[in-house]
């Protein structure tokens, strides 16, 4: 009797667990908590399986579909591994998109519209999409780490990091770009704030590009292969990634890896540019668990390994540069308290960097003659990050707090092929430390139903110092007083408002005003070789803060199927910081400049871009943008300032198959800096490139031929240091498979 | 906030401040001066030791000296010295201070000596010593001493033939980054007397070479004179190797031919 009951018992138990495989679940948003209607409920990118009803719900089958993604108009996105019991998933506003641009790679489908950049072929690389996008160039040493700069504006004047985390170049000559850690096949989005408006987020208002690394997901196990041969620089390249989790769906392991070599490219017309090769090892794993309580805990870890790296445009090259980045994050489960954790983060990251000139002819050239000059470069950073979002009297807010500490170090060491002369040391950077804690907040105020204001503010306190004491000397001599530890409060701030005018058009504006005091390299660097002007800086520890105020306007419409989008905005420096001249070195081979506030500075410009969907599985692309640079004090335009440039994409997708043809061009460049900088004038270009890809075994393979360069046009881009060419005709074959 | 409470972090207060002061004591050490040994001689029951922070050589020296009978250290009543350097047809001495109590470890007198050449074949120093004890006996004596070569000396002279010497005083050991730039300038009157310049002009220029006849210079401030022959200024070096710092003297507007320091800058 007692077996019979138990059976029966069982057989209960199991009935009421096949019943509970249905689940409903209310989809509502983050700020408001107010049911988000006729949500896109997915089975993979395009496959939509239901939509949220007037309520916000929507019921599955558990057992067939426990990982969705959701989408609706006017939210980000969100992958979710459903789970019994649960009752609401939040999804987070994104109505100010245009100004935090999502860019989607890894060849997906998504939104084909002005607000998302699609890197349509998966054998192009990241250098390469970057330098496409409207508003952002790549300075380029080589045919490798090429540098992005967001309308004009690289390195110190940008926030480049990885998921949100902070990663110092350890090259004092900036041949390791952060980019370069971060594989297309380890990307998930990019997301870049080309106004910096995102103030609360980034900290600093300036320009922000983050790469957001792919995650652990709880699907099932995949896999993915590809392989590229490119000719004639024999480029090839490997590359594997894998997802898998347990039956739970709790805990969930991604790993990527790729290797990738390449000779000498050629240039048009057949000629080949010696020193171009680099060889590039990247591996990348992620582990996520998820707490039943919905909270989750993520471990990343990034390695990459590059070698034997060409400069043709710089004195020497990299022999080795090694990147570690890991991070562990905390994702709270969304709650209705009033105060709220989003997410906690902690990083560490270390870079190292070798290069040398042992293989150049350094008896023969007229910089640095006679010598080869062996230069390492380190830095080690930690962090930890914190946000979340607060209601205080029925007002919302998200907050966000950052914290870094970085250590910087950099020699180089000097041996003349004169046996006679001793061997030279230079310490560019020697224990320079920098501090930095940041406090951010963002607002959003709805004016009206078709108006949304938004308003960030950040307060950030930074120091930096050297705790060598002969390099502090160094600059104590300099300036006549001990530099001791430099510390600044600096404030941010931004205002935006989105103005829905109707179905078809949005204005929006932004107004932003940031305050950056200098580097570590322009506070604490010394003989810093700048290839950009030829001169060698040292820093100032007495920099005032350089200000700036960004406007921003856009106008965007859309329909279904067509978009475009303008955009204009200027931007007035104040305190720019630059080099002037230093004293007098006594020699003309060497030439000296200091970092000082050099007075007013101005970058304005736009930024257009138009989809349109001409029916027939037929699609055009056009993107245009143009920067006015200038140098108030000196009246001269400011230096690496791309001119025109634009190009053109007609995609024809039918079935299996993709067709694209894309015109790249650029107009000339006479807008030089001949004071600041010892610029040449440059030509204007235009290459046609032509890409077929088709899918095989249900998508499973995917194989894709590129010619690029098809007229083998002989030219060079204005950013590029040393006028080195961009590569001429070549040709790429890749295969991709997935399971 | 009771009583108790309040006694509790009032003792609490105090202990950290005890804590801190009792910390802080160890920055109120006497620095100790950090000598080897040079030479000593003994003489009618009192020895006297010769030390220096390195070995003795051409150019600034700060000679530390102690005079013992058995295991005590004397305080003289006086102590005079007097280098000689005996080149067998002539000698010579060599700008020199007498020396006086330590000011920093007053067992020692000490004093300042700039030897203008070196031992070897051309000749031998031998330092002549006196003094006078608490009890009033004259104590003489004489120590050899070895002075190696090196290159913080230099000498120059004007058109009557009168000689200069220029000495390196510091840094001794020059660094990349700010070094103190101190010369001493001296003249000889004499064979015997080697009185200090304060009254020059001096111009100084240093310079890097880096091979194929190119090359470069640092920040400095040019040294300007002080008294008692010091001229003191600073040197600023961008990096560690081999440099050279010329060095005009201007006596009366007569710019004398140029002397060259020739040396290594370390890196930390």
């Amino acid at each position: 009797m007692k077996h019979l009951i138990l059976i029966i018992g069982l057989l209960f138990t199991g009935a009421e667990a096949l019943m509970a495989q249905q689940i409903s679940v209310k989809v509502a948003d983050m700020t408001t908590k107010e049911p988000i209607v006729q949500a896109h409920i997915k089975d993979g990118p395009n496959s939509v399986i239901t939509v949220t009803d007037v309520n916000g719900m929507f019921t599955v089958d558990l057992s067939k579909y426990s990982h969705l993604t959701i989408t609706a108009v006017g939210y980000a996105p969100k992958n979710i591994h459903l789970q019994r019991g649960m009752e609401v998933i939040y999804l987070n506003p994104e109505v100010f998109r245009d100004q935090t641009e999502l860019l989607v790679l890894a060849n997906e489908e998504g939104e084909q519209n002005v607000h998302a950049y699609h890197n349509r072929t998966a054998d192009q690389g990241m250098d390469q999409f970057l330098d496409n996008i409207d508003g952002v160039s790549t300075t380029k040493r080589g045919a490798f780490g090429w540098e992005p700069a967001v309308r004009g504006q690289s390195d110190q004047r940008m926030n480049l990091v990885i998921d949100g985390m902070q990663v110092f170049k350890a090259c004092v000559d900036k041949m390791d770009p952060i980019t370069s850690y971060v594989e297309t096949n380890n990307l998930s989005k990019l997301q870049i704030d080309k106004s910096g408006s995102g103030v609360a987020q980034n900290g600093t208002g300036v320009s922000t590009v983050n790469l957001v690394t792919q995650k652990a997901e709880s699907a099932p196990t995949s896999f993915n292969f590809s392989t590229s041969y490119r000719a004639p620089d024999q480029y090839r390249t490997v590359s594997l990634s894998g997802n898998t989790s347990d039956a739970s769906g709790r805990n969930a392991v991604r790993f990527s890896g790729s290797y990738k070599k390449a000779d000498d490219f050629r240039a048009g017309n057949d000629r080949t540019i010696q020193n171009t090769q680099y060889e590039k090892l990247n591996l990348n794993v992620n582990y996520r668990h998820t707490f039943p309580s919905q909270h989750s805990l993520e471990a990343g870890y990034i390695m990459d390994k590059a070698y034997d790296i060409g400069y043709p445009a710089l004195l020497m090259d990299a022999t080795k540069a090694l990147a570690d980045i890991g991070q562990i994050r905390f994702n709270f489960a969304p709650s209705n308290n009033d105060f709220q954790f989003n997410t906690a983060q902690v990083y560490a990251n270390g870079v190292r960097h070798w290069m040398d000139d042992y293989g150049r002819d350094v008896a023969n050239r007229q910089v640095m003659r006679g010598m080869y000059m062996p230069m390492y470069g380190t830095t080690t950073t930690y962090g930890a990050k914190l946000n979340g979002a607060a209601t205080l009297f029925d007002h919302q807010f998200d907050w966000f707090m950052d914290a870094y500490m970085s250590d910087a170090f950099g020699d180089m060491l000097m041996e003349s092929l004169d046996p006679s002369i001793q061997d030279m040391l230079i310490y560019n950077l020697d224990e320079v430390k920098t501090n930095n804690a940041s406090l951010g907040f963002r607002h959003r105020i709805q004016l009206s139903d078709n108006v949304l204001m938004k308003i960030e503010e950040s307060i950030r306190y930074k120091t930096l110092r050297t705790d060598s004491e002969s390099h502090a000397s160094f600059f104590q001599g300099l300036y006549g007083e001990a530099p001791g530890t430099r510390a600044k409060f600096l404030l941010s701030g931004s205002g935006s408002v989105l103005w829905m005018m109707n179905n078809n058009w949005s204005l929006s504006g932004s107004l932003v005003y940031s305050e950056r005091m200098g580097n570590h390299m322009e506070l604490f660097g010394h003989y810093i070789y700048n290839y950009t002007d030829g001169f060698f800086y040292d820093g100032n520890p007495w920099l005032k803060t350089e200000r700036s105020i960004n406007t921003d306007i856009n106008a965007t419409w859309e329909t279904t199927g067509h978009s475009l989008s303008f955009t204009l905005f200027h931007k007035q420096y104040f305190n720019y910081i630059d080099g002037v001249l230093g004293t007098d070195s006594g020699s003309n081979d060497f030439r000296f400049k200091q970092y000082a506030n050099v007075g007013d500075a101005v970058i304005t410009g736009g930024e257009f871009r138009s989809f349109n969907d001409l029916g027939m599985m037929i699609t055009l692309e056009n993107r245009l943008s143009y920067l006015y640079a200038h140098n108030q004090t000196l009246d001269e335009p400011l230096p690496l300032m791309p001119p025109l440039k634009g190009n053109t994409t007609l995609h024809f997708h039918r079935g299996r198959n993709m067709f694209m043809a894309d015109l790249e061009w650029a107009a000339e460049q006479n807008r030089i800096a001949e004071i600041s900088s010892i610029e040449d004038q440059t030509g204007a270009y235009g290459i046609f490139n032509l890409t077929f890809e088709r899918r095989w075994m249900d998508g499973d393979l995917t194989s894709i031929v590129s010619l690029n360069n098809i007229l083998d046009h002989y030219y060079h881009t204005h950013t590029s240091i040393g006028n080195i060419p961009e590569a001429g005709r070549n040709l790429m074959i890749s295969l991709s498979y997935q399971f | 906030m009771n009583i108790q409470s309040m006694l509790g972090r009032l003792m609490a207060v105090t202990a950290l401040l005890v804590f801190a002061v009792s910390c802080d004591s160890s920055d109120n050490n006497d620095p100790e001066l950090d000598l080897i040994p040079i030479n000593s001689v003994t003489v009618d029951g009192y020895t006297v030791s010769l030390e220096a922070t390195n070995e003795l050589e051409i150019g600034a020296n700060q000679l530390f000296w102690k005079i013992k009978q058995g295991d005590d250290t004397i305080t003289p009543q006086s102590f005079t010295i007097s280098p000689i350097m005996d080149m067998a047809t002539m000698s010579h001495s060599t700008p020199f201070d007498q020396p006086e109590t330590d000011a920093i470890d007053d067992s020692y007198l000490s004093n300042l000596a700039v030897f203008i050449m070196p031992s070897g074949d051309m000749g031998s120093w031998t330092i002549n010593f006196q003094f006078t004890t608490q009890s009033g006996s004259d104590i003489s004596g004489e120590m050899p001493i070895n002075v190696n070569s090196s290159w913080k000396i230099m000498n120059t002279q004007d058109g009557n033939g009168k000689k200069y010497f220029v000495t390196w005083f510091e840094p001794q050991r020059p660094m990349s980054g700010n070094n103190d730039l101190t010369f001493l300038v001296h003249t000889r009157e004499t064979m015997m007397n080697f009185p200090a310049v304060s009254d020059a002009e001096m111009i100084v220029y240093p310079y890097m070479g880096m091979g194929g006849g190119t090359g470069h210079s640092t920040p400095f401030t040019p040294p300007v004179a002080t008294g008692n022959g010091f001229y003191e200024g600073d040197i600023n070096y961008s990096m560690s190797g081999l440099w050279t710092t010329t060095v005009e003297l201007v006596v009366e507007n007569d710019t004398l031919p140029e002397m060259v320091f020739e040396y290594s800058v370390i890196a930390k």
